[in-house]
């Protein structure tokens, strides 16, 4: 459960992130956050897992305070929560299982870090995630040969060798060709309703969020502008999010 | 436990055993190599030696430092600067011809492994036996130093140019040929704008190195600041050491600063 | 606008349609003037001297001519000081390079993010590279005594400053995605250094540190000449007594080993890339 409280994010040069947000998201939500570009989607996203610090408010996730955390306890959160990027963020002269394997760093004594040398338990964990997106054959190639989907699968396999609670997506199929997208979003439902963790997404395919997400947070100038179930997004709600004439366009 | 997740776990590749391989085929190497390490101290006492030459280095003489005379390290560093830049250029116009002629997608490759080996061979003769050959030609002094350092300079120059021609863009020439031009014209017009930037970068970054290894010169008697460098160090005037070493890193530090910019800027155009 | 274009007004083109357009003068008269004057000061006091150079140029290839045929009957006595030179390299960079590594870290901006610190590390690796390697090896001997111990240190040394500098540069160019997402799932920095950014700099950095093992073999040829051990030695004993026949047998041999070296460590370079 994650719970924000009065959140607001100012940047140190005066530009606002998110202004006064409160939201709740229950354990095995799947929630898409849409907007324009820097409207604070990702603010919004990486304040959770405190990639991004807030400047006022409280934000509570699992009912830790996250505000307060720095050093051995934030890392310790942050072990439950994973995090998928737009660039995938892979090792990419590494083979496929060393990238899903990285998940296992923190909890492995720091000598078998700086050597590779992985437990056996930590492999077939790895192997298993990497079936769980089916991309289980793709194992031992190195990460650059895979096409950006595969890729991504990667990215949501080390994820999910985290065993996390939660999973924070940034802008996940942004770097995808749409019929790619649209598979990795349903590895993303897959995930939200067979492994039953929340997933917290922000994307700005709007036809995409609507078709795969469950709930809806609309988000404009770091003020949340709509937030309710999927099914009850139209027109008028997308003129709110995006402005009148961008709307009709995304939405097309 | 899953069947698939077994089979693919027992395919793993066996990368450890190389990587295995190599670090124990390193271990070696180093083993053998540390027997050549013998500590064999005639003076004794190495770390008042080491605390001699830092407080020489702290403690400059100053009179060495700013006399303007012959002997005074302003003069000194103009030597070393003269005799760096003129070897470089020197070299640099030697290593021309040589590197056309070594650059395998222009001539035919016999020639350009003829070219290779002896580029390579000039790089294998040591500095001081260069500088103890010119000397015989013009006698002891910057000249005899100058000459060295252009043959020095002769392998890697001709290496970074060779690496340029190699690298040249041969579609530029093709559009060239297609707008009627001459062969002089393809030249002045297609390969020498590729080139230019390449290579005087490779000359300055030359220049740079000329200048740190002046001091070999200085064995021989082929003038520059080597000699009175090593002149002092072997009668332990420390503070004289210093004073030179004071005054070499920061000509070093100044052309390094003026060397990195504008090759910066040609590297971006 | 730079003083250059206030003294040199730009080109001005009016263009059919009324645009005009601004051509700044070339710096190329400036760039020659400069070139001019250092090369006639360069001339002057370095004596250069044309006349000799043709007149006494063929002297020039009385040692050379002197070192042939080489002496055969020295080989034997060449190979200790040979291997000497090798393990001196060898070992020297070896340490050098790994000695780099921390200072690397320490000063890529990307990774550090205290500016002091970074500034601070890459004005000593600065400091270290001005430093001529002779006099690092006469240092050494004056410390460790004369032997090979000088000369591994002095190549230490300057495998140091160059793989240290090279090894930031590298290090700045990475892709830091994969550190962004080590960091999110809970990772030190350090581990996530260690998984996400050494993957990516290690094959260049064993190709550098490889690239300055080859030239470290022929440097350290040099170092012998102030006694710190390996060929230099023997070639200053030589030179001394004027048997360049056995200097041209040695030369000859460092020449065939240093081309062995450049080889291997050329396709182990490949291989890496």
């Amino acid at each position: 459960m994650i719970i924000f409280d009065h959140v607001s994010k100012v940047y140190p040069n005066g530009t606002v992130g998110l202004d006064d947000v409160s939201l709740r998201i229950e354990d095995g939500e799947f929630v898409a956050i849409i907007g324009r570009s820097g409207a604070g989607k990702s603010t919004l996203l990486r304040a959770v897992n405190r990639m991004h610090q807030i400047t006022s408010g409280s934000l509570t996730v699992n009912g830790t305070d996250v505000t307060g955390l720095s050093g051995k306890p934030l890392r310790k959160f942050r072990r439950g929560i994973g995090m998928v990027f737009q660039s995938f963020n892979l090792v990419t002269r590494t083979s496929v299982i060393k990238n899903v394997l990285s998940a296992c760093v923190p909890d492995m004594p720091f000598w078998r870090v700086l050597l590779g040398a992985f437990r056996k338990e930590d492999k077939i964990r790895a192997l298993e995630s990497l079936d769980k997106v089916g991309i289980l054959d793709k194992a031992y190639m190195r990460a650059d040969q895979l096409s950006g989907g595969q890729q991504q699968r990667v990215a949501l396999a080390r994820t999910l060798t985290q065993n996390p609670h939660i999973i924070l997506a940034d802008e996940p199929v942004a770097a995808l060709d749409p019929v790619t997208a649209k598979q990795v979003m349903e590895d993303f439902v897959h995930i939200n309703q067979e492994l039953g963790i929340s997933i917290l997404l922000n994307i700005h395919h709007v036809e995409l969020a609507l078709e795969y997400a469950d709930r809806i947070i609309g988000i404009r100038a770091g003020k949340i502008v709509y937030d309710g179930p999927s099914k009850q997004v139209d027109q008028a709600v997308l003129d709110t999010i995006y402005g009148e004439d961008i709307a009709s366009e995304a939405a097309v | 436990m899953n069947e698939k997740i077994q089979k693919a776990y027992a395919s793993a590749p066996k990368t450890w055993l190389w990587q295995l391989l190599a670090a124990f085929c390193v271990a070696c190497l180093l083993a053998w190599s540390g027997s050549a390490v013998r500590v064999s101290n005639p003076t004794g006492n190495g770390l008042e030696v080491a605390g001699n030459i830092l407080s020489g280095i702290f403690h400059p003489s100053a009179k060495l430092l700013f006399t303007l005379g012959t002997d005074g390290v302003p003069y000194l560093l103009l030597e070393t600067f003269c005799i760096a830049f003129l070897g470089t250029i020197v070299g640099a116009v030697i290593s021309l011809p040589l590197s056309f002629l070594s650059a395998s997608n222009l001539v035919p490759k016999a020639v350009a492994l003829v070219g290779r080996v002896l580029i390579a061979a000039i790089r294998t003769i040591p500095a001081f036996v260069y500088g103890l050959m010119f000397i015989r030609v013009t006698g002891p002094g910057p000249f005899a130093g100058l000459l060295t350092m252009s043959l020095c300079s002769i392998g890697m120059v001709s290496k970074m140019f060779i690496e340029s021609i190699e690298d040249l863009d041969k579609r530029i020439l093709e559009s060239l040929d297609a707008a009627g031009c001459t062969t002089f014209q393809k030249i002045r017009y297609g390969i020498l704008p590729q080139l230019t930037a390449d290579f005087t970068s490779t000359i300055i970054y030359r220049f740079d190195m000329n200048l740190r290894d002046a001091t070999v010169l200085g064995l021989v008697g082929a003038g520059g600041i080597g000699a009175p460098l090593i002149f002092a160090m072997s009668s332990y005037r420390w503070n004289e050491v210093g004073a030179i070493l004071l005054g070499l890193i920061v000509l070093v530090l100044i052309i390094e600063w003026i060397s990195a910019k504008i090759r910066v800027k040609l590297a971006r155009g | 606008m730079s003083l250059y274009d206030r003294i040199f007004r730009p080109r001005r083109y009016r263009l059919s349609d009324g645009t005009v357009v601004e051509e700044k003068r070339s710096r190329a008269p400036l760039v020659i003037l400069i070139l001019v004057v250092l090369t006639a000061v360069s001339v002057r006091i370095t004596g250069f001297n044309f006349s000799v150079l043709v007149k006494k140029g063929s002297k020039f290839f009385d040692i050379l001519k002197a070192m042939f045929p080489p002496n055969t009957a020295y080989l034997g006595k060449i190979w200790q000081p040979l291997l000497d030179t090798i393990k001196m390299s060898f070992l020297g960079s070896f340490i050098g390079a790994v000695l780099a590594i921390p200072f690397a870290i320490a000063a890529a901006s990307n990774i550090v993010t205290n500016r002091v610190v970074v500034f601070l590390v890459r004005l000593f690796l600065s400091l270290v590279r001005t430093l001529p390697t002779l006099v690092c090896a006469l240092i050494a001997t004056y410390i460790f005594g004369l032997g090979t111990m000088a000369g591994t240190c002095a190549i230490a040394v300057f495998t140091f400053a160059y793989v240290g500098k090279q090894l930031f540069e590298i290090i700045e160019t990475v892709d830091m995605g994969p550190y962004e997402a080590m960091e999110a799932l809970g990772a030190t920095k350090l581990r996530a250094f260690v998984t996400a950014v050494f993957p990516q700099v290690l094959p260049t950095y064993l190709s550098v540190s490889l690239f300055c093992l080859e030239g470290n073999v022929r440097y350290a040829s040099i170092l012998g000449y102030v006694g710190a051990g390996g060929l230099g030695l023997i070639m200053n004993e030589k030179i001394g007594w004027r048997e360049y026949d056995s200097l041209g047998m040695i030369l000859i041999v460092l020449f065939v080993t240093v081309m062995i070296i450049e080889a291997v460590s050329h396709a182990l370079r490949k291989r890496l890339t």
